[in-house]
C-alpha cells in the first residue's frame, strides 16, 4: 500500500490548542458534520487535505470525541460496552456534539 | 421572534394525542369484542428506539447529565436546543423534580410535556412560565395545577398547544387567564366538570383554535355559543359531555372549517343534526350513542366528503337508510348496535370505497351479505351478533382485501367456513360461535396470513388444533 493511499483513509482533526488526532476517515465520519465537511462536493480544503480545524474544541473534549467514533464503530459491530463521561466535562462534550451531529 | 416559528417538531406530539415519554391512562376506550374498531391510543404503546440502535454521544451526553442532575445549578447559559434535550431526557427517565426543574428557569425551552408527571403542582408553574415566549407546547394534564398556577401561563404568549386533560383543579376562573394566548391552535381539556358555559368565554378570544378537546367535560352545555368565532376550527371533540343537545348544535353551524366532529353519547337529535348541514369540510363525523333517528341521514347526506361515520348505538331503522348511498367516498361506516336489516344493506351496494363497516348486534343475515359482495376494499367487517350463517359467508368469499372479520356469535357453521378459505389477506378471525367445532377448522388452514384467531366458545379440540401445526 503506498503511501497515499494511507492517507486517504485517515484524517486529522485538529483541536482548538492545535494538537492533531489522526483518526481513521471511517470512524470521523459517524460525525455528519465532519462526513459533510469531508465529501462535499468542491475544492474545500477539508475535502483536499483531510484535514479539518475545530477552533472551538479544545484538546480533552476532540479525544473523547475521538473515543466515542471508535467506540461507535465498535457499537455497530456488536460489542456493546459502556462508554464512560466524566461528569466535570459533560455539558462542554454535549456542545461539542451538538455542533459535531455525532 | 421569527426563531419561534422555525424550529424542528420531530417527537413532538402526536395526532392521537400521544405524547412522548411519559405513558397515557387516560382517555382509553378498550373492549376486547371489537379488538380492531377503533383504533384506540391504548393499542399504540410508546417504543423505545430498538434496544441495539447506538446512542449518539448527545444522546449520552444528555443521559449522564441526567445521572448526575445534583452538580447543576442552572442551564440556562447552554443553547436553547441543548437545554430542551437535557430536560427531555430528564423527563423520559422519570428523575423531574421540583428542584431539578428550578435549573431550567429561563432556559428558552419550547416544550413542556409532563402530564401526568408525580409531583407536578402550582409551585412548578413559575419555572414554567419563565420560558416566556419561547414556549410552544405545554403539557401538564392530569395533575393539581390550580387556577393560580395556571394565571403564570399568561406570559407565554406564543403558546401553540396547551393540554390540560384531567387536572381538576382548574375552573372556570382559571381558564379566563387563557384569553389572552391568541396564538393557541391546541387546547385540550378532557374530563373537566368543573368547567362551564361561563368559562368558555375566554375561548372566544382564541381565534386561531384549529383543534379543541372538551371530552368529557359534562358542564359545558350552553357554552358552545362562544365557538362561534373560531373560524378556523376544525377539530371538535364534545364527546359524553351529558347534557349538550340540539340547542348546542345551532353555534356550530357557522363553523364551516370543521372537519372532525364527534358529538357521542350526547343529548343530540335529529334536529340537532339538522345544523350541520353546512359542515361540508367534515371528514369524520361521530354520533355514537345519540338519540338519533334514520331521519337524520338526510342532512347527513349532504356532507359528501365524510369519509368516517358513526352511528352506532342509535336509533337507525331501515327507513331513511337509502340517504347513506351518497356518502360514496366513505372509507369506515359503523352502524352497529341499530335496528337495521337486510334492506339498509342494500343502500350500501355503491359505497365501493369502505374499507371498515360495523355491522355488529344488527338484524342483517345472509340474503344482505350479497350486498356487501362488490366492496372489495373492505379490510375490515363485522358481523357479531347478527343473523348471518353459513350461506352468507358465500357472497364475502371474494373480498380478498379483508383482513379482520368477526363472525363471533353468528349462525356460521363448520361447512360455511370453506367459503372462507380464499381470504388470503385474513389476519384476524373471530369464530366465538358455540357451532364451531374441528371439522371446521380443518378448512382454515389456507390462511398463511392468520395472526390472531378467537376460538373462545367453539367446540375445538387438541385434534382440531393440529391443523394450524404446520403454521
Amino acid at each position: 500500500m503506498s503511501p497515499e493511499m494511507k492517507k486517504e483513509e485517515t484524517v486529522k482533526l485538529i483541536s482548538a490548542e492545535g494538537f492533531e488526532f489522526v483518526v481513521d476517515k471511517q470512524a470521523a465520519m459517524v460525525s455528519q458534520t465532519i462526513r459533510n465537511m469531508l465529501t462535499s462536493p468542491g475544492n474545500f480544503s477539508e475535502t483536499q487535505l483531510g484535514e479539518v480545524t475545530f477552533p472551538e474544541i479544545s484538546t480533552p473534549i476532540l479525544e473523547k470525541i475521538c473515543q466515542y467514533f471508535y467506540w461507535h464503530l465498535q457499537f455497530a459491530s456488536g460489542k456493546e460496552t459502556e462508554f464512560h463521561i466524566e461528569p466535570e466535562i459533560t455539558l462542554e462534550l454535549m456542545m461539542a456534539a451538538n455542533y459535531l451531529h455525532t | 421572534m421569527g426563531g419561534v416559528c422555525s424550529r424542528k417538531r420531530d417527537n413532538q406530539v402526536d395526532e392521537d394525542g400521544l405524547r412522548r415519554g411519559v405513558s397515557r391512562k387516560y382517555g382509553k376506550s378498550g373492549s376486547s369484542k371489537w379488538p380492531l374498531f377503533p383504533l384506540s391510543r391504548s393499542s399504540s404503546s410508546v417504543s423505545k428506539e430498538g434496544s441495539n440502535k447506538c446512542p449518539t454521544l448527545l444522546e449520552l451526553c444528555a443521559r449522564k447529565i441526567c445521572e448526575d442532575i445534583k452538580r447543576y445549578v442552572s442551564f440556562s447559559m447552554l443553547p436553547r436546543d441543548i437545554s430542551q434535550q437535557i430536560f427531555n431526557e430528564l423527563v423520559d427517565s422519570h428523575c423531574l423534580t421540583e428542584v431539578s426543574l428550578e435549573a431550567f428557569r429561563d432556559c428558552a425551552l419550547q416544550d413542556i410535556l409532563i402530564g401526568e408527571y408525580p409531583g407536578l403542582k402550582d409551585s412548578w408553574m413559575g419555572t414554567i412560565s419563565s420560558q416566556g415566549e419561547s414556549l410552544l407546547s405545554l403539557d401538564v394534564s392530569g395533575s393539581d395545577v390550580t387556577d393560580i398556577g395556571l394565571s403564570l401561563v399568561k406570559a407565554c404568549t406564543n403558546l401553540q398547544t396547551l393540554t390540560l386533560d384531567c387536572c381538576e383543579q382548574i375552573s372556570d376562573n382559571g381558564l379566563d387567564y387563557l384569553s389572552g394566548l391568541s396564538n393557541l391552535t391546541c387546547l385540550s381539556l378532557k374530563r373537566n366538570s368543573a368547567v362551564t358555559a361561563e368559562g368558555m368565554k375566554a375561548f372566544s378570544n382564541l381565534v386561531n383554535l384549529v383543534n379543541l378537546d372538551l371530552e368529557r367535560c359534562s358542564g359545558i352545555h350552553g357554552g358552545l355559543i362562544y365557538l362561534k368565532g373560531l373560524k378556523k376550527l376544525a377539530s371538535l371533540n364534545i364527546k359524553c359531555c351529558n347534557r349538550i343537545s340540539d340547542m348546542d348544535m345551532e353555534p356550530l353551524s357557522g363553523l364551516t372549517n370543521l372537519e372532525e366532529l364527534h358529538l357521542s353519547f350526547n343529548k343530540v337529535t335529529d334536529a340537532g343534526v339538522a345544523y350541520l348541514r353546512g359542515l361540508s369540510k367534515l371528514t369524520l363525523l361521530n354520533l355514537e350513542g345519540c338519540p338519533i333517528t334514520a331521519a337524520c341521514l338526510e342532512a347527513i347526506s349532504g356532507l359528501l366528503g365524510l369519509l368516517y361515520l358513526n352511528v352506532s348505538r342509535c336509533c337507525i331503522s331501515d327507513g331513511g337508510c337509502e340517504n347513506l348511498a351518497r356518502l360514496v367516498n366513505l372509507k369506515r361506516l359503523n352502524l352497529g348496535f341499530n335496528n337495521i336489516t337486510d334492506a339498509c344493506l342494500a343502500y350500501l351496494k355503491g359505497l365501493v370505497q369502505l374499507e371498515s363497516l360495523i355491522l355488529d348486534s344488527c338484524k342483517v343475515g345472509d340474503e344482505g351479505m350479497a350486498s356487501l359482495k362488490g366492496l372489495l376494499l373492505l379490510r375490515t367487517l363485522d358481523l357479531s351478533d347478527t343473523e348471518v350463517g353459513s350461506a352468507g359467508l358465500h357472497h364475502l368469499s371474494g373480498l380478498v382485501n379483508l383482513e379482520n372479520l368477526n363472525l363471533a356469535f353468528t349462525l356460521v357453521s363448520d361447512s360455511g367456513l370453506r367459503k372462507l378459505s380464499g381470504l388470503s389477506s385474513l389476519r384476524s378471525l373471530n369464530l366465538d360461535a358455540r357451532q364451531i367445532s374441528d371439522a371446521g377448522i380443518s378448512s382454515l388452514t389456507s390462511l398463511t396470513g392468520l395472526t390472531h384467531l378467537d376460538l373462545f366458545g367453539a367446540r375445538v379440540t387438541d385434534f382440531g388444533m393440529n391443523y394450524f401445526r404446520r403454521r
